[in-house]
């Protein structure tokens, strides 16, 4: 009888029901900077000047692409929701602005109907002038919600990230899902390494190494371009790189699948070749010589030829690939070291040597690094030898 | 004597694992990393060793008095009054420790799951549970346990292995860690994790429903080595995946690892609602395990022939307690601190009822 009377309460409703007709369910999330010029006409809604001061600071403008129930095609052969075409609206964007992410986001749950629902959130774009200020607030505020997913992408955008919300490509109906494609395409493509928000947060915690985000444009077609890496010191984006840079980046990591082209030239600029990487492999080693940290990293790539400027080169004989190969190693060297020097002086250890010093030589590390910042100053000073061998094993359907 | 001697040698296994895996599997890579970073498995490993110690203590003891319960042979070990503190002092704490478990699994829920939920709705309804359940005989107590540690098992090592995808083995090295943290705060949180195991207890009432009360220590070595793999395994797949920094930003890693692991070819994107389902189960057959240990002890202690009214009569008090920590920190002191002390309860009480049971030569086990 008691336990009939206890399990009332569990039985008669549920607390949590949210019809999904009252949910708004926000796709992508941007955020920018506000010119700290424009008078502060925000309404009070988390804050009340006396009783809850506002923190004050940078403020920020964010945007959120909702999905618009019934609009979303469920597959390929479903029309646009009655005939509307392709451009039909598929999501609406809102923004508002705020002190802090969580201040914005209140803003616009104020205007909004729906209860914002994080739970399919794919892609958060922040504006580069705001992740050179630092994203330890927002970084907080993904951790601490528990309906973030670790596996959507954070990308910093160099213009305002708010375009990237209203860009509407026309390949995909759902722009944040062509956003998203966008990515994990090319890192099918070997474009870009495998880098969800989670694992960005993983390695900005980490204490011999920072992240990185993809550094990305709007185009004119409102495609979107990945630019480089955008790479961190702490929370703190401190520079971005050439595309190019992905490659080296990927090239010391040893990540695959390997997908960038490069030219390499053999003398006479009419003796040029693309060359199309297909797979790597790197083995970092550490030691320590003179109290300093000297790595020494075994590269080896793979490669096919794709392309020749002219027939000045006649490709028929073994010796001739081993020969672009020898180039291609000078070169991916040569990129890879003024990759690193690059990040040296940023002291933004993206490629995690110093988890290898961590792991490997912990006397070391005990002595001399201990924390994050000791890290970030020892890091300019390290070696880095890059043995790279590089082979080149086809050459297409042309035989010469 | 045959229906009251039901429960065989691997039920017996079964019910030391299901109950030791419960709520901790959530917060214990935090414990782990908190105490020696990189370190994590060793510790795990090292707070895996004392309570087998504990656990084997306890069998031995039983193997000992293989036809009474701690409280029943207690009494003729260390004399009558002695023995009675003793035994409150278990009562006590195990009524603690299963409050405590529904409170962190009520936590757990509002935080992740049901965030409208009122927690008290959902301790009530896990305590009411463990109530119920825990009015039936030993034998089913014994099937319950034996029905769901499979059910325990195999979703923890699929998602373990699913998020191998993501580790770096750099992750785990040096493997006693680097060294920043200090002895004290070490031993601490070894002792902490050990305390994860204490409800390994409940061996002491199931050994008198055993089949072959001989092969306890059997049961008991396989029963904590298994879960505590299980543990290891844990705490292993986090610290490789997230690294150990990052997960001492999580309050319960474990979930936010299945939050990022997704079954291949996109079949599941996150694993945290099938993993949720799967560790309601394993808060169930704790929380029964240690309300049972607390209702049937109690009711040897006060000689009581049945339990059964006991189990609704200590509903609201254990219900009480669950609701004194006053927020989610303060609970996980709480925990802490009551783990600590519960380790003398379980492992030094069980310890010198051993060595005065060896020195003065009182057995059970022959006429």
């Amino acid at each position: 009888m008691i336990a009939l009377l206890l399990a009332v309460p569990a039985l008669t409703g549920c607390w949590d029901r949210l019809e999904i007709e009252d949910r708004a369910v926000v796709l992508g999330i941007s955020v920018d900077t506000v010119p700290s010029a424009g008078e502060r006409s925000e309404q009070e809604i988390t804050h009340l000047s006396g009783s809850y001061p506002a923190p004050g600071g940078t403020r920020v403008r964010v945007g959120v692409q909702i999905a618009l129930p019934g609009r979303i095609p469920l597959g390929p052969g479903e029309g646009g929701g009655g005939g509307q075409g392709p451009s039909a609206k598929t999501v609406w964007v809102v923004d508002a602005v705020g002190e802090t992410l969580d201040d914005a986001l209140m803003n616009l749950q104020q205007q909004i109907s729906g209860r914002l629902f994080y739970g399919h959130l794919r892609v958060i774009v922040v504006s580069e002038a705001l992740a050179r200020q630092g994203l330890e607030n927002m970084n907080d505020y993904f951790r601490r919600n528990s309906e973030i997913r670790r596996m959507a992408w954070m990308m910093v955008s160099s213009g305002p990230a708010l375009d990237l919300m209203k860009a509407s490509p026309e390949l995909e109906r759902v722009p944040t899902l062509y956003l998203m494609s966008t990515m994990d395409s090319a890192v099918r493509m070997g474009k870009f390494p495998v880098n969800y928000v989670g694992m960005f947060w993983s390695q900005s915690s980490k204490r011999g190494q920072e992240g990185f985000l993809p550094y990305v444009e709007v185009k004119k077609e409102q495609n979107v371009e990945i630019k480089g890496l955008a790479y961190f010191k702490n929370d703190r984006m401190v520079g971005f790189t050439k595309p190019f840079e992905i490659a080296a980046y990927m090239v010391v990591k040893g990540l695959n699948p390997a997908g960038y082209r490069a030219f390499v030239r053999l003398g006479d600029p009419e003796r040029t070749v693309m060359v199309y990487a297909t797979s790597r492999r790197s083995k970092i080693r550490v030691s320590i010589r003179n109290g300093v940290p000297h790595f020494h990293v075994d590269i080896f790539t793979e490669l096919n030829l794709e392309e020749k400027v002219s027939n000045e080169l006649t490709v028929n004989r073994s010796e001739i690939l081993r020969e672009i190969g020898r180039q291609n190693e000078k070169s991916i060297s040569i990129a890879a070291e003024q990759l690193i020097e690059k990040t040296k002086k940023n002291n933004s250890d993206i490629f995690g040597f110093g988890e290898y010093v961590r792991a490997k030589v912990p006397g070391y590390w005990r002595k001399h690094v201990r924390t994050k910042e000791n890290w970030q100053k020892i890091y300019p000073t390290i070696q880095v030898d890059l043995h790279v061998h590089s082979s080149i094993r086809r050459i297409g359907m042309k035989a010469k | 004597m045959t229906s009251t001697r039901q429960i065989t040698t691997m039920q017996a296994a079964a019910v030391l694992i299901s109950t030791i895996i419960g709520v901790g599997v959530l917060p214990l890579p935090l414990f782990a990393v908190h105490t020696a970073e990189s370190g994590a498995p060793l510790v795990t490993f090292i707070s895996m060793l004392i309570a087998l110690v504990g656990t084997i203590l306890l069998a031995l003891l039983g193997m000992r008095f293989p036809d009474q319960t701690i409280i029943e042979y207690s009494g003729s070990i260390i004399g009558k009054w002695p023995a009675r503190i003793g035994s409150a002092m278990i009562i006590a704490f195990f009524a603690v420790l299963t409050s405590l478990t529904a409170r962190e699994f009520g936590e757990v829920v509002i935080t992740a799951v049901l965030q409208r939920t009122p927690v008290e709705v959902t301790v009530i309804v896990m305590l009411s549970l463990a109530a119920i359940s825990s009015r039936k005989d030993i034998a089913t107590f014994g099937y319950i346990h034996f029905f769901y540690f499979p059910l325990l098992l195999g979703p923890v090592l699929l998602i373990a292995t699913l998020s191998l995808k993501n580790a770096d083995a750099l992750n785990l090295l040096p493997i006693w860690g680097n060294g920043n943290i200090g002895i004290k705060a070490t031993i601490d949180g070894i002792l902490t994790i050990a305390s994860l195991f204490q409800s390994s207890f409940v061996l002491t009432i199931v050994i008198p429903a055993m089949r072959r009360p001989r092969k306890a220590l059997k049961a008991a070595v396989w029963g904590v080595l298994i879960s505590g793999g299980l543990y290891i395994i844990i705490v292993i797949a986090n610290v490789s995946v997230f690294g150990a920094e990052e997960t001492k930003n999580l309050l319960w890693p474990t979930l936010e690892l299945a939050k990022a692991t997704s079954l291949p070819a996109n079949v599941l994107e996150r694993l945290d609602a099938a993993f949720l389902a799967v560790w309601v189960t394993a808060v169930f057959t704790t929380l029964f395990s240690t309300y049972a240990l607390t209702t049937r002890e109690l009711a040897n202690l006060f000689r009581l022939r049945d339990h059964g009214a006991l189990c609704f009569f200590l509903l609201p008090f254990v219900f009480f307690l669950a609701m004194l920590p006053q927020n989610i920190l303060n609970m996980y002191e709480v925990i802490r601190n009551v783990g600590q002390v519960g380790l003398c309860i379980t492992i030094g009480y069980p310890a010198l009822l051993l060595a005065v049971a060896v020195l003065r030569g009182k057995r059970g086990d022959r006429p």
